[in-house]
C-alpha cells in the first residue's frame, strides 16, 4: 500500500484524498438523513452537476493561469438567453450548429475579459467584476424583461439532458451528465499530454520564468480566458436543455460556485497547479453537500449557506492536511531509505579497505 | 367677537367641507410630476407587465412629466433598490413606487425620501414594518390568498395529504405574509384537518435553485402529494422538475404562476390548478394612487376615496395584516385550470 502510494503522483494522491473526503460526506448524510443513499441521490446530483462541471473546468482554466473569471456566471446566463432566444425565432436550427453558436458566443465573452487582462494589463478580478455587471446588464437589456419558455423549444433540445443513456440499478447515466464528462476528460488529458497547454501551467507558476523561456504570456492568458469563455458557453448550452426557462436571473451566483468548486477541487487559487478532474469532484463535492443540507431537517434555512461555507473549508482543510499528511510521510520514508542506503555505502566503504 | 366666532365657523365649515371633497376624489389630470416605478429587479415578465400598466395610466392622466422604470440588476437587488430609492430623492423625483425587495432594511431611504418631499407608494411587496410607506396598493388581500392556496391544495389533495411550500427568498415580505396567512388557513378551518404541510423551502426566485429545491422535497417526503410555490419561477421549476423525472402523478404543483408559462403544465396535469392577478391593473392602479398624492390631490389618509380610472373606485384603510400600515386593496384574481388556461395564456 505504502509503496503504491509512493509511485503515485501528487495530483492523483490529492483526487483520492478528495474521493475520500466524498465518501466522508456521503457517510455522514447517510447518518442523519433517512432514506439518503439510493440511486435517486446519484440521478440528482449527477444531472445538477453536469452544468456546474463544465463552469467549474471552464473557471480552472482560468485560475491555473494566476487569474480569475467572476463573469462566469453572467456568460452562462447570457448564452443560454440568446441561445434559447435564436432556436425559438428558427426552430429548424440542427443540435450542432446550436452548440456551435452557444460556445462562440461564450468565446466572444472571453475574448473581451482576455484583451483586457492579457493585452491592458489589467488584473483580472477587476475586469471580470466590472464585465460580471455588464454581461449581466447586456442580458437584462437584450432580453427586453421577456423570458425564453419550454413550450417554444424543440422537443429534441428539451429532452436530450434527461436521456438516459444506460442504467444500473436505480442510477442512471442521462446524456448531460456523460457529455459532461466527457468534455472534462477531453480538457483533462489536453492539458496533461499538449506542449500547448503546458504553458498555462508554467505562466502560473511562474509568470517571469514562462516569458523568459520564450512563452508568449499574453497570447496564453487570452487563449485561457477565449476557451474558457466557450466551455461557459457549453454550460450556457446545457443550463437552457435542462431549465428551459431562461430570465435574467440565469447563472446568477455560478461563478462563486465555480471558483469554490475548483478551490475544492484542489486548484491552488495562486496559480501554477491544480487538474479539471479535480475540479469535477470538487463540484460534486459543494452540489452533494448543497444538496443534501436541504434534506438535513438539523439546518434551517437561514444557517444552510453558513453550513456549507463551513463544510467547504473542513473539506479543504481536510484534503490540505490529508495531502500534507501523505507527502510528509513520502517524504520521510524517502529520507529513510536514503539514509540507509548511505549507512550500507558507509560500511561498505568501512569494510572496502580493511582486508 | 362676534366676528371671530363666525370667522370660526367659516373656518369649520371649510376644513369639513374639504375633507368631504377628499373623500371621494376624481384626480385631475395633466398636472407635472416625475415618477419612478422600481421594480424588484428588471427583466421579469410580470414586472415589465407592471409597467405597461403604470405607462398607460402615465398617458391617460396627461402627465408632461416622466415616468422612469428603473430597477437593480438581480444580483444586487436589495443594495440596488435602496440605492435607486436614494437618488430618486435626491432627483427630487414626486414619487417611488416601490416593489419591496429589501424588508425592512430600505426603511431608512425611504423615510428620507418623505422628508424630502418624495412619495412612497409600495405595490407587490409592502416595507414589512410599514415605516417610510404613504400606502401599499395590495394585489389581493393577503389573507384571502391564504384561503386559495389552501384551497387549492384541498382540491388537489382531495382533502387529505402532504404539502410543502417552495417560495422565493427567505426575506421576500410578500411570500412570507401569504405562507404565514395560509398557514392561519390551515389550522383555523377544520375543512383542511387532512392537509399536512411538511415543509417550508426557498428557491430564491432563481430557476436552477428551485428546480433543485423541489427535487429535495420529493426525496425527503415520500408522500409528498403537492408543492405550493406562491412565485412565478418557483411554480414553473417545480412543474418542469416534476415534468422531467416523470413524478407528476405523483406530486403535483400549485401556486401563483403566469398563464402563458403555466399552460403546457396545466394541460398535461402537472399542475391542475394555480391562481394570480393581473399585474397590468395593479401597475395602473399603484400609477394612479402614487399620481394623487404626488399631485397632493390625494392626502394618504384612511378612509380618503377615489378614481383610478378604468378600474374604479378604491379607498385607502388600515392594513389588517400590518398594524399602523395603510393599504389600498385591488382584487380579485383569478384560479386557472385546464378549462381557462389556454385562453388566458394568447
Amino acid at each position: 500500500m505504502l509503496r503504491l502510494m509512493d509511485r503515485l503522483n501528487p495530483q492523483v494522491l490529492r483526487i483520492l484524498a478528495l474521493l475520500a473526503v466524498l465518501v466522508a460526506v456521503i457517510l455522514f448524510f447517510a447518518a442523519v438523513v433517512p432514506n439518503y443513499l439510493n440511486g435517486r441521490l446519484f440521478n440528482r446530483v449527477s444531472s445538477s452537476v453536469a452544468i456546474m462541471a463544465l463552469i467549474a473546468t471552464a473557471q480552472t482554466l482560468v485560475i491555473i493561469t494566476r487569474n480569475i473569471d467572476l463573469s462566469i456566471g453572467s456568460t452562462v446566463g447570457f448564452v443560454a438567453f440568446a441561445t434559447g432566444s435564436l432556436i425559438t425565432n428558427n426552430p429548424d436550427l440542427g443540435p450542432v450548429v446550436l452548440v456551435l453558436y452557444a460556445m462562440a458566443l461564450g468565446a466572444v465573452f472571453g475574448a473581451i475579459n482576455g484583451l483586457l487582462v492579457a493585452f491592458a494589463r489589467v488584473p483580472s478580478i477587476i475586469v471580470t467584476l466590472g464585465t460580471m455587471a455588464l454581461f449581466r446588464s447586456a442580458l437584462v437589456e437584450y432580453s427586453d424583461s421577456k423570458s425564453i419558455s419550454t413550450a417554444n423549444l424543440p422537443e429534441w433540445l428539451v429532452s436530450f439532458p434527461n436521456t438516459v443513456l444506460w442504467q444500473w440499478g436505480q442510477m442512471q447515466f442521462r446524456a448531460a451528465f456523460v457529455a459532461a464528462v466527457v468534455v472534462v476528460l477531453i480538457v483533462h488529458v489536453a492539458l496533461s499530454r499538449l506542449r500547448a497547454a503546458r504553458r498555462l501551467y508554467a505562466i502560473g507558476s511562474n509568470p517571469e520564468a514562462a516569458e523568459m523561456a520564450g512563452i508568449d504570456t499574453r497570447k496564453t492568458v487570452f487563449v485561457a480566458f477565449v476557451l474558457a469563455g466557450a466551455l461557459a458557453g457549453l454550460g450556457g448550452f446545457m443550463f437552457l436543455a435542462r431549465f428551459g426557462t431562461i430570465t435574467v436571473v440565469a447563472g446568477l451566483g455560478f461563478e462563486l460556485k465555480s471558483v469554490a468548486a475548483a478551490v475544492v477541487g484542489g486548484v491552488n487559487i495562486f496559480g501554477g497547479s491544480g487538474t479539471v478532474i479535480g475540479a469535477l469532484i470538487g463540484a460534486i463535492l459543494v452540489d452533494l453537500i448543497d444538496t443534501s443540507l436541504v434534506r438535513w431537517q438539523m439546518v434551517s434555512e437561514f444557517w444552510r449557506e453558513a453550513v456549507l461555507g463551513i463544510l467547504i473549508l473542513l473539506s479543504v482543510a481536510a484534503d490540505a492536511l490529508l495531502m500534507r499528511r501523505l507527502v510528509a510521510a513520502r517524504a520521510a520514508r524517502e529520507h529513510r531509505k536514503a539514509e540507509e542506503r548511505i549507512a550500507r555505502e558507509l560500511a561498505a566503504q568501512a569494510q572496502g579497505p580493511a582486508p | 367677537m362676534k366676528s371671530f366666532k363666525t370667522l370660526g365657523l367659516a373656518a369649520a365649515l371649510m376644513i369639513s367641507g374639504a375633507s368631504l371633497a377628499t373623500a371621494q376624489t376624481a384626480l385631475e389630470g395633466g398636472q407635472e410630476v416625475d415618477m419612478v416605478l422600481l421594480p424588484k429587479f428588471l427583466g421579469i415578465l410580470v414586472f415589465d407587465q407592471a409597467n405597461e400598466g403604470a405607462q398607460e395610466a402615465h398617458a391617460e392622466l396627461e402627465n408632461p412629466g416622466d415616468l422612469l422604470f428603473v430597477g437593480p440588476t438581480p444580483e444586487n437587488s436589495v443594495a440596488g433598490q435602496i440605492e435607486i430609492m436614494t437618488t430618486s430623492a435626491t432627483q427630487g423625483q414626486g414619487a417611488v413606487m416601490l416593489s419591496n425587495n429589501a424588508g425592512d432594511q430600505i426603511a431608512p431611504a425611504a423615510q428620507a425620501a418623505q422628508e424630502a418631499g418624495t412619495r412612497v407608494v409600495t405595490w407587490d411587496s409592502p416595507i414589512p414594518g410599514g415605516e417610510g410607506e404613504d400606502v401599499f396598493v395590495a394585489q389581493v388581500d393577503f389573507g384571502s390568498i391564504g384561503v386559495v392556496m389552501a384551497d387549492m391544495a384541498h382540491s388537489i389533495l382531495g382533502g387529505e395529504g402532504q404539502m410543502a411550500v417552495l417560495s422565493a427568498t427567505p426575506d421576500a415580505a410578500n411570500q412570507n405574509a401569504w405562507i404565514a396567512s395560509m398557514q392561519e388557513v390551515l389550522a383555523a378551518d377544520e375543512k383542511y384537518a387532512g392537509i399536512e404541510l411538511v415543509d417550508i423551502v426557498y428557491g430564491d426566485d432563481q430557476a436552477e435553485v428551485s428546480y433543485n429545491r423541489a427535487l429535495s422535497l420529493v426525496d425527503q417526503y415520500p408522500d409528498l402529494g403537492v408543492i405550493m410555490s406562491p412565485t412565478t419561477v418557483g411554480i414553473q421549476a417545480a412543474s418542469k422538475a416534476m415534468q422531467d423525472e416523470g413524478l407528476c402523478d405523483q406530486v403535483k404543483v400549485s401556486g401563483l404562476g403566469l398563464p402563458s408559462e403555466m399552460v403546457s403544465y396545466t394541460m398535461n396535469g402537472c399542475a391542475p390548478e394555480f391562481a394570480l392577478w393581473d399585474f397590468r391593473d395593479l401597475g395602473y392602479l399603484t400609477y394612479y394612487t402614487a399620481y394623487g398624492l404626488a399631485t397632493g390631490q390625494l392626502v394618504g389618509e384612511i378612509g380618503e376615496s377615489f378614481t383610478a380610472g378604468r378600474m374604479g373606485d378604491y379607498t385607502i384603510e388600515e392594513d389588517p395584516g400590518r398594524p399602523g400600515a395603510k393599504r389600498i386593496l385591488m382584487g380579485p384574481f383569478t384560479v386557472y385550470t385546464a378549462e381557462n388556461v389556454e385562453a388566458a395564456a394568447q
